[in-house]
């Protein structure tokens, strides 16, 4: 039994530092979909802001100018998707997947251009672990939640400010309208485009800080590819919690828990292979179970056309 | 009146002119994405102080400069041509199928292993494993298909969930089971004798899956405009509501294009372990899948177009290591130009900009499904 | 049919003139929706814009609000010139706009919807209280009843366009724009709705009401414009016209062009429907016992207003729908749990009324679309395989047999106009020799003569004696057509006419009074 609690408390801790990037991602998608337009290219945006973050503190020497740049650029690509989609209508599903693909070969490409080779880059100033005085000294939970990096401290805030911002303000408000009637948002006299641009940005600045936790607070350096599907993961929380902040959070919580599980597992008794299938397999069951067509904005996935 | 005299005279000289201006009509998306990614392309080649000139023509000299060169094509283009396939069939039923890469292992760990079961038949082997490809491929492809059918789940969230589940499936096999009494993490590797034989015609380790490939091509076609079934995946893919009231099942339908489109997907991937690689190796090929979708995209997913899009997507990859060889860019400059190329594809508007409206009304594809569905 | 005083007190011929369009133009491509139309609009009147379907009236009313731009012409608004390049423009103009269909968000409440765009706010967050509070106000002073806190997803449709209106008030209009208010409103509602007016226009406001229901506006407008063929045709006073003057307006012509129809001997009954009951994609109950026979040689009519169940009814006897309890027979034999395609051979054809989605695949060849039913049978096909040059001849001769233009195999459906598309749809239904014909809406939005060339050929196939079931919207072409009429009002059968009926009869079953008759 001390045996369990005690690993439980560094289990905790390990699901909270994994949940992380995924909760930036899934609430970075949530402002894009609410406001009508599919980011599947979560995967890629983090990605990039991964590799740009490490770009920026190594050349500057500090992990804020590098989460600054990261920012920079999840914000620019995502506005190249937003171009895409919006202005000039392309298949959203396919610029996501093709921002994905970018980044790939993008961030590979550039390692060689500046670095000098692929792989791993150097290691860099990151955003290391401060534990809260006090909260942190609470049994069990204390480590697990007060003693991370600062960024897990800005994820915590983030939540309810996104809760507040989506279902409290005007902004949200019409952002929501937008995914649901873009034509009653229009006549009302707002910018659908401005809105979806405003949703897509955010998206993209919100997924970097997940990219920039990866290569710079769980990590401190960008391997090619380190992404590895979290942000197919983050989406997946998103519709697992229904395009609600609390309800993404809680799933992604849910999926760090599984990535935490998987490298603490008797590789013997259970093969790290189906711990990796588990945040899929269960964002199928749910989809199935709570049947995802209904519940998505309406509006979604469609570009908006004035007469 | 006089309309009807002239259909009369010269019906064959008027349906080519048709199928013309089809073709050119459609073709002016495909090529404008191209082109716009070539410039894109060489202004990144500019920044990182390189020559986009010779860079390029490095790129094609690579692709096509010797036979052996173009073997190696050949080799690249293969797989695109099956995962090309795979999203062109789910296309054409409206359905988007993202889910190559999983079906593609899923064959590949097939093939891998009856490959080695059967080997000992010589070639005889070779239908064999493929043909399990096709069945093991065909029940994978059916299962987003189903939860779509039944459930409403939508397919782009199911497969590529199910991209990770069969990747992660194929390891777990190729790990375990069926792993190989070595040091490397993989399969055994499948006798020589039980491979697809190469080509030879100094075509360097082009193999017999390019005409494997080019049947399958084929056979799609013939499918989609020969067959009640292709009859019917078009109609359910053009007009729902049409095809529902005349009687033509959605759910099935739906099942069966995304099922077939997991058959090509993952005879691609069988292809591949035993034309080119002998097994499966742990890590193995990585985004055939979704650089299949460029593909089909390019090739207004009709089976000619795939073979062609599969064409210009291998040469670039084949030619990115002469490139990168030549003149010190980066390999991955060829991905980066396909991944533009994709981004450009779709965006209709893009296009209008910069010839017209003309132009967008020639060729409209409209790819409008996302999650709402 | 709303019987109501016909005027107010305040619009008179004195009154100030608060908004005047001059020589409004608007072209789209080679038709010329709006050709230099002028009108104005009193202080406290209500003025109703009446036309037929496609004569212009939503066209001038966007460019009013914003949504278009004209190609010529100006707006003044109380004697100002007025430059209206948006929605918001027109808003802070006081002008508001009631679409046709609705611009709400089923999933946000109804005070969310009200204020989106001009929210209340406190600080950084949306005063969603003030927005309740404000709701309550606006529903209170205009007697406008709604529950701010409801959910437009569970509202009716009549309290919807409540939510709709507020949404004008709320922004302070004092010319609120009404289109086509009445079309999807019950007889009940509709008169509410214009008590609604009357009130308004007490308070100040000025209305245009935009509809092709010349009854309505006799008994609640002031004046009327008549708009034909993107013109305007005249002025007039609702108290000084009647509905023929209107009509005639309207129209152009006296009477509408009735297609000879020769008596014919009835056979036996070749299509019946025994206690259906169906529902509607919602869940709900759209077909509520429903029970009639058609026999050989007759056109039996369904009238009634839209979203009474006819389009259920119609997709439920075609084998597309589901249907919960009851019986579908075909020549006797009960066809309940077949699908479409067996009752289509069974000798069922099915012209539906959306002809866009459901009749035909817009973007496959006529010859493709010809066989959209047949394709799996001989000849066109066998062993799975399908003879695309099979198809290709045996569609030539359909749509030259029915005034297909063009008439080319290889043409791409979505390219024909609405008349070719449905005649090209009576093609492939007709071609096959069916005992039993199922026509939903077949002439809407179908050019004149392509009417006439799709009742001859319904009427034609009545001498054949098959057996046809003519659902429409269009009384005239019902009474034109029918054998016997039935009116349908909430799912049942309200009541049995013949053809000679007034419109009077016709439209008290349309509206559910009336005593109800099983057919």
């Amino acid at each position: 039994m001390e045996d369990f609690l005690g690993s439980l408390g560094p289990l905790l801790q390990s699901t909270v530092r994994y949940a992380t990037p995924l909760v930036f991602a899934a609430l970075g998608g949530l402002f894009s979909e609410r406001s009508g337009v599919v980011n599947i290219g979560l995967e890629g945006l983090m990605l990039i802001s991964a590799f740009a973050g490490v770009v920026g503190s190594k050349f500057s020497g500090s992990a804020v100018v590098g989460l600054l740049v990261a920012i920079g650029a999840g914000l620019v690509f995502a506005l190249i998707h937003a171009l895409m989609c919006i202005t000039f209508e392309a298949d959203q599903i396919i610029s996501g997947t093709a921002i994905n693909l970018l980044a790939l070969s993008g961030t590979g490409f550039l390692m060689v251009v500046i670095f000098g080779s692929g792989g791993t880059s150097p290691r860099v100033n990151g955003f290391e672990s401060v534990a809260v005085p006090l909260l942190s000294a609470i049994p069990l939970i204390g480590k697990a939640l007060f003693d991370q990096s600062v960024l897990v401290y800005l994820m915590y805030v983030l939540v309810p400010v996104v809760y507040f911002a989506v279902f409290r303000t005007p902004f949200g408000l019409r952002l929501r309208g937008t995914g649901e009637v873009p034509e009653a948002v229009d006549t009302a006299g707002v910018s659908v485009t401005r809105m979806r641009y405003y949703g897509v940005a955010l998206s993209g600045m919100l997924a970097a800080c997940g990219g920039a936790y990866l290569s710079m607070g769980l990590l401190s350096a960008f391997t090619e590819g380190m992404t590895n599907g979290r942000g197919f993961i983050a989406l997946a929380a998103l519709i697992f919690g229904r395009w609600n902040p609390l309800g993404a959070a809680g799933a992604a919580l849910l999926f760090g828990l599984f990535f935490a599980i998987s490298f603490r597992v008797n590789q013997q008794a259970v093969p790290i292979e189906f711990v990796e299938m588990l945040p899929y397999l269960f964002t199928i069951i749910a989809l199935v179970a709570f049947g995802g067509r209904a519940i998505a904005p309406a509006a979604i996935g469609r570009p908006y056309r004035k007469e | 009146m006089s309309e009807e005299r002239q259909e009369q005279g010269t019906p064959l000289q008027s349906r080519l002119l048709q199928i013309g201006i089809g073709i050119g009509g459609a073709l002016v998306f495909p090529i404008i994405a191209i082109l716009l990614s070539f410039v894109i392309g060489a202004v990144i080649v500019l920044i990182t102080g390189n020559n986009p000139l010779a860079a390029y023509l490095a790129l094609i000299e690579g692709a096509f400069g010797s036979a052996e060169d173009f073997g190696r094509t050949l080799v690249y283009t293969t797989p695109l041509i099956f995962t090309g396939l795979a999203v062109a069939v789910a296309f054409r039923a409206g359905l988007f199928n993202i889910g190559g890469e999983g079906q593609l292992y899923i064959g590949a760990i097939t093939a891998a292993w009856l490959g080695v079961s059967l080997g000992g038949l010589g070639l005889v082997a070779i239908p064999l494993a493929l043909a399990g490809c096709l069945v093991t491929g065909f029940m994978w492809g059916s299962i987003p298909g189903f939860l779509k059918a039944y459930f409403g789940a939508h397919e782009v969230i199911t497969t590529i969930m199910l991209n990770f589940i069969g990747i992660n499936l194929a390891y777990y096999l190729a790990q375990h089971p069926l792993r190989q009494s070595g040091p490397i993490p993989g399969t055994e590797s499948i006798p020589y004798g039980a491979r697809l034989p190469l080509l030879g015609l100094s075509l360097g380790r082009a193999n017999f899956g390019i005409l494997i490939a080019l049947l399958a091509a084929l056979v799609l076609y013939l499918l989609l405009w020969r067959t009640g079934l292709g009859f019917r995946i078009r109609a359910v893919g053009l007009s729902p509501g049409a095809a529902e009231y005349a009687g033509m099942g959605i759910g099935t339908n739906t099942v069966l294009a995304l099922a077939i489109g997991g058959s090509f997907a993952a005879l691609g991937g069988g292809v591949e372990v035993m034309g080119v690689y002998g097994n499966m190796d742990v890590p193995f090929v990585a985004n055939l899948g979704f650089n299949g979708i460029g593909v089909a995209l390019l090739g207004r997913n009709h089976p000619a177009g795939v073979v062609l899009g599969a064409l210009l997507f291998g040469g670039l990859t084949s030619g990115a290591q002469e490139m990168q060889f030549a003149t010190d860019v980066p390999l991955q400059l060829a991905s980066v130009l396909l991944a533009v190329i994709l981004l450009l594809v779709t965006a209709t508007k893009l296009v209008e900009f910069i010839i017209g409206k003309r132009a967008r009304a020639l060729a409209g594809v409209h790819l409008e499904k996302g999650l709402g569905g | 049919m709303a019987e109501s005083e016909a005027g107010t007190g305040v619009a008179g011929a004195t009154a100030p003139v608060v908004l005047e369009m001059r020589g409004v133009t608007k072209r789209f491509g080679e038709v010329t929706a709006n050709d230099h139309i002028s009108i104005e609009l009193r202080r406290g009147e209500i003025h109703g814009l009446l036309g037929e379907n496609g004569a212009g009236k939503s066209t001038l009313m966007k460019i009013l609000y914003g949504l278009y731009s004209p190609d010529e012409g100006e707006v003044f608004v109380d004697g100002e010139r007025a430059e209206i390049r948006d929605p918001k423009d027109a808003v802070s103009r006081g002008i508001g706009m009631v679409h046709q269909h609705f611009t709400l968000i089923p999933r946000l409440t109804v005070a969310e919807n009200i204020v989106l765009g001009a929210e209340p706010r406190k600080g950084f967050s949306l005063d969603l209280d003030g927005a309740v509070r404000a709701t309550e106000e606006l529903s209170e002073r205009y007697g406008l009843h709604v529950d701010p806190r409801a959910r437009v997803a569970n509202l009716s449709v009549g309290v919807q366009q409540r939510v709709e209106i507020l949404k004008a008030l709320y922004r302070e209009a004092r010319i609120l724009v009404l289109d086509e208010p009445t079309a999807v409103l019950t007889p009940q509602e509709t008169e509410d709705l214009f008590g609604t007016l009357k009130e308004l226009v007490g308070d100040g406001l000025s209305i245009i009401l935009i509809t092709h229901k010349l009854g309505e506006l006799i008994g609640v407008g002031d004046r009327i414009t008549i708009i034909r063929d993107g013109k305007v045709v005249g002025t007039v006073d609702a108290s000084s016209t009647d509905e023929g003057a209107l009509a005639r307006l309207m129209v152009g012509r006296d009477v509408l062009l009735r297609v000879e129809k020769t008596d014919v001997k009835v056979g036996e009954p070749r299509l019946a429907a025994e206690n259906l009951v169906v529902h509607a994609n919602t869940g709900v109950t759209a077909v509520d016992g429903v029970s009639f026979e058609v026999r050989g040689g007759e056109i039996l009519g369904i009238a009634g207003l839209d979203g009474n169940g006819q389009t259920e009814l119609a997709e439920a006897l075609a084998g597309v729908r589901r249907v919960e309890s009851g019986h579908v027979r075909l020549d006797g034999e009960d066809v309940t749990s077949w699908g479409a395609d067996a009752r289509q051979q069974r000798g069922l054809a099915y012209v539906p009324e959306d002809r866009g989605s459901k009749g035909l695949v817009q973007d496959f060849s006529l010859y493709e679309n010809n066989a959209l039913k047949t394709y799996d049978e001989r000849p066109f096909s066998r062993f799975g395989w399908i003879f695309p040059k099979v198809m290709r001849r045996r569609a030539a001769e359909n749509l030259r047999a029915y005034d297909v233009r063009p008439a080319d195999p290889d043409a791409r459906a979505g390219s024909l106009s609405g008349g070719n598309q449905q005649k090209a749809i009576l093609a492939r239904e007709l071609s096959g020799d069916p005992g039993v014909i199922i026509a939903a809406q077949p002439t809407r939005g179908v050019d004149v003569g392509a009417i006439e060339f799709i009742h001859r050929r319904l009427l034609e196939q009545r001498s054949e004696s098959k057996a046809i079931l003519l659902i429409s919207l269009e009384l005239e072409e019902i009474r034109s057509l029918s054998d016997r009429i039935l009116v349908m009002y909430a799912g049942r059968i309200a009541g049995e006419l013949g053809p000679d009926a007034t419109d009077e009869e016709i439209g008290l079953l349309m509206a559910g009074r009336g005593a109800e008759k099983s057919a």
